[in-house]
């Protein structure tokens, strides 16, 4: 739904991630503060959201996904140098034609209604997943031209796609395509939205209560012995109970948690970044999300944006480094390319490459012929004013203070005479203005643990008119076969050169404007060990546990 | 005298009948106008409920128009709604995947303790200030007339932030963690219930100082009463009377701040499902709401009018 960036498919291909010198976007785990693990305790972690539906598979929220990974485990796991485990698949072979994927299963596996996870669970969650009436969101489409699932024997699945589907095995590493007892998608199917006890998994805790507007809680999963290869607890969880409390209240939550009501507030802002680090029992684990940065994408398919000029005027006009550390206090990092350097396949090669040059923008203006002033001190051109419309989203999706960012980045824009209108209407006017090309400007990042995203932002085929997210307009030749590429191929060379071209090509045609890297930012009371990040930046409490 | 008691019964009936007729009425016009206003948001409903980031096929887009017939034109999905309402269906909420009905069932209770535990405060607090100030002059009045400006003016989002921050994050009286309980609803209420308390006050205190100025008061004063038992016995009877034309505000302001309330507190209720609904374009749950909101008016009102009754005698037939 609606207030995410859906933490997306895509594929695989670890080694592309050493690319560049980019940082891992794999797990990291928090220190353990000297000792060894002590079984017991409960911790409380606040989130600033809550989510509208608990079925993993129909949700493409990024807290159903985050909240969930506590009950679901998931086919493969992906490590901290990106590559993929084994989990609750053994081994795993892929077709050369990458249209098949069969699974070895553990034996020893049980949901925690007692029933066995086997072949035909991953056929019952994948089927549902696919089927319409399950009005999967974001599942669904994680799970591709997927054409069926083939129980071989008890513990052999086999997947097979109508296509070649390279981005499959990280799909199938997230939450999203995590395991239903099938008993409860018969008995409990229409009612996992709701959360509880019906969401029952093979996961290291049990989601033993849902009180709507208020928590949820969790409760160790006594036989868990199956966690992913590689991971720090093998075992069971430490921890007896794990709550997760809505405060939707930013300064609530800080506050909870400064008072040690909480020991873990999610989405700390800025601002509060202080009352955390000041606190000798508080530590702040900040992670980079992985996918699309928050970018302004510029509308080329309309005056005055199609002109590769005005572009790059507005690319290097605004100056980006001082909106971003004023408002942010230096704790988003500023972006250079469309890419996160949290995903595989980012290239450095952008950096300083875009400086802010209010001499450079006015000069390329005047070459565009946006040359004579009106009264308003605006650019003109045959007496038409330079004005660029860049719709705000209606005020309860706005993150981040991203208004005022753009009003920082309206200003800059005066100052080179360009007009920028920033109308706010209801979400209807706004998807219907942005998204069906009439605006000049959108603003948006897409987390995903995967350079496919690149796919989805620039290919020529993902027109927004027709459900995709290439608000440049442009179907430009190389960007689209570079990118339809880099999604068909396994070769991890192959995917960082064509996944580099495509951000340098990006910036250099001036239809993308890289903000920051939006980056997870969590208060942890010093007391809770060995919270481990997940490639999403998602925290995994399997090995945490509580200091006396 | 015989012919007195039916005539005052069909007169009651004819009466009843008219009241039930308004309710009706007012629950039809709340009906229609919540949902011209959100079938006539521009754009593709499906689209809008999925919101522009989402990577739903078409197929699956289409399946959702379908589910909720979203398909059919306009005055067929009226008419159908309309339909459902009289059997009782409030329809079945776009995201949750349960019936209104009874995700409004969850929701109501917590609303319900919330808004009562600060109506209580609310009017002993404004009971207690006015009738303790009434008439007098100093340094009690000033900081009474004080403290209830600043409650009126307040942003109630701060002042809850206020309280928690001076209750529960200093001073660990009330938890923010727990919210469950009497003790969580204690800051809520409070925060709820003072800018409430604040009108309430004044307006009492005016009433106060207007019935103790009237030649009845002073008649009881001569008959040997007590200055305090003037004021309790008589004059707050009289000056209970205008609160009524309140009531229309204090509903109003009891859902309104139950949103910002619920939300500061992360309580459970209709206020933050209200919110939730409204940022995730859930239709039947958020026309669900609207429809209880205006039975709550109606109910209101008719409880205002029996308080009306109890306190003025010379409106009893």
């Amino acid at each position: 739904m609606i207030l995410t960036r859906p933490v997306a498919a895509a594929a695989l291909l670890a080694a592309a991630l050493l690319l560049g010198g980019c940082g891992s976007p794999a797990e990291k785990t928090t220190e353990t503060g000297g000792g060894a693990p002590v079984k017991g305790g409960s911790v409380v972690f606040a989130v600033d959201t809550e989510p509208v539906s608990f079925d993993a598979h129909v949700s493409s929220q990024d807290i159903t996904g985050t909240i969930l990974r506590n009950v679901f485990d998931s086919l493969v796991s992906q490590d901290a140098e990106g590559e993929f485990q084994p989990w609750l698949a053994e081994s795993w072979e892929v077709s050369d034609d990458l249209k098949t994927y069969t699974f070895k299963l553990r034996k020893d596996v049980k949901f925690t209604d007692g029933t066995p996870f086997d072949a035909e669970a991953v056929k019952v969650n994948f089927d549902r997943i696919h089927d319409p009436k399950t009005k999967s969101q974001l599942a669904a489409s994680l799970l591709g031209p997927y054409t069926g699932t083939e129980v071989v024997d008890a513990s052999t699945a086999k997947v097979s796609f109508s296509a070649p589907f390279a981005p499959f095995l990280q799909a199938a590493s997230t939450a999203y395509l995590g395991f239903y007892s099938p008993k409860t998608i018969k008995e409990n199917g229409d009612k996992l939205g709701a959360g509880g006890p019906a969401a029952v998994g093979t996961g290291p805790f049990v989601f033993s209560a849902y009180a709507k507007g208020q928590s949820a809680d969790f409760t160790r999963n006594d036989a868990y012995a199956w966690a992913p290869k590689g991971a720090a607890n093998t075992g069971a969880p430490y921890l007896d109970k794990l709550t997760v409390r809505f405060l939707p209240e930013s300064s609530v939550r800080v506050g909870a948690l400064t008072s040690g009501q909480i020991q873990l507030a999610a989405a700390v802002p800025p601002q509060d970044v202080q009352g955390v680090t000041g606190n000798a029992k508080l530590a702040l684990d900040t992670q980079e999300f992985p996918g699309g940065n928050y970018s302004l994408y510029l509308n080329t398919s309309k005056p005055p944006l199609n002109d590769e000029k005005v572009r790059k005027a507005v690319q290097q006009g605004v100056n980006v480094d001082a909106g971003v550390k004023s408002l942010y206090f230096g704790q988003y990092k500023r972006a250079w390319s469309p890419l996160s350097p949290a995903t595989e396949g980012y290239t450095n090669k952008l950096e300083n490459s875009w400086p802010y040059d209010e001499a450079a923008a006015n000069k390329l203006l005047d070459e565009a012929g946006w040359t004579t002033k009106d009264g308003d001190g605006y650019r003109t051109k045959d007496g038409k004013r330079l004005t660029i419309n860049w719709p705000l989203l209606p005020a309860a999706y706005v993150k981040d203070k991203r208004d005022i960012l753009g009003q920082a980045f309206q200003a800059d824009l005066k100052k080179l005479g360009i007009e920028v209108q920033r109308p706010q209407d209801d979400i209807g006017t706004y998807i219907a203005n942005v998204y069906g090309g009439k605006a000049d400007i959108a603003d948006y990042s897409w987390a995903r643990s995967e350079p496919d995203v690149l796919w989805l932002l620039f290919n020529g085929a993902s027109d927004p008119r027709k459900g995709g997210q290439n608000a440049t307009f442009l179907a430009d030749k190389d960007l689209t076969s570079w990118t339809d590429e880099g999604r068909a191929t396994l070769d991890p060379a192959k995917r960082a050169d064509v996944y580099g071209k495509v951000q340098e090509r990006a910036i250099e045609l001036g239809l993308v404007i890289p903000v920051y890297t939006p980056t997870a930012v969590i208060g942890r009371a010093k007391a809770v060990n060995g919270v481990a990040y997940d490639a999403n930046a998602w925290p995994l409490f399997q090995g945490a546990w509580l200091a006396k | 005298m015989k012919t007195q008691a039916p005539a005052r019964r069909a007169r009651a009936l004819r009466a009843g009948a008219a009241r039930l007729a308004g309710v009706v009425a007012v629950l039809w016009g709340a009906a229609t106008l919540a949902f011209l206003a959100l079938a006539l948001i521009p754009g593709d409903p499906v689209t809008i409920l999925l919101g522009p980031f989402t990577t739903a096929s078409q197929e699956i887009r289409d399946q959702i128009a379908a589910d909720h017939g979203l398909d059919r034109p306009l005055h067929e999905r009226y008419l159908a709604y309309l339909g459902r309402l009289v059997t009782g269906d409030l329809g079945e909420s776009y995201q949750l995947q349960k019936p209104v009905s009874a995700v409004l069932g969850e929701a109501i209770g917590p609303t319900v303790a919330l808004a009562l535990t600060a109506v209580v405060l609310a009017v002993t607090i404004a009971i207690v200030s006015a009738v303790l100030t009434a008439g007098r002059e100093g340094r009690l009045r000033g900081l009474a007339t004080g403290w209830e400006l600043i409650a009126v003016s307040l942003p109630s989002h701060w002042f809850g932030i206020l309280l928690l921050t001076a209750f529960s994050f200093q001073l660990q009286l009330f938890p923010v963690v727990g919210g469950v309980g009497p003790q969580a609803l204690v800051l809520p209420a409070l925060t709820l219930a003072l800018p409430i308390a604040g009108v309430l006050a004044q307006v009492l205190r005016e009433g106060l100082e207007a019935a103790l100025a009237q030649p009845f008061a002073v008649t009881a004063r001569a008959r040997g009463l007590s200055r305090r038992q003037v004021r309790l016995r008589h004059a707050l009877r009289h000056a209970a009377a205008p609160l009524a034309t309140l009531s229309g505000w204090l509903a109003g302001t009891l859902l309104g701040g139950a949103v910002i309330v619920e939300t500061v507190f992360g309580r459970p209720g209709l206020g933050a499902l209200a919110l939730q609904s409204a940022m995730n374009k859930d239709m039947p749950v958020l026309i669900g709401i609207v429809l209880v909101s205006a039975l709550v008016f109606v109910a209101l009102s008719a409880l205002i009018d029996a308080f009306h009754l109890l306190v003025d005698p010379r409106l009893r037939p």
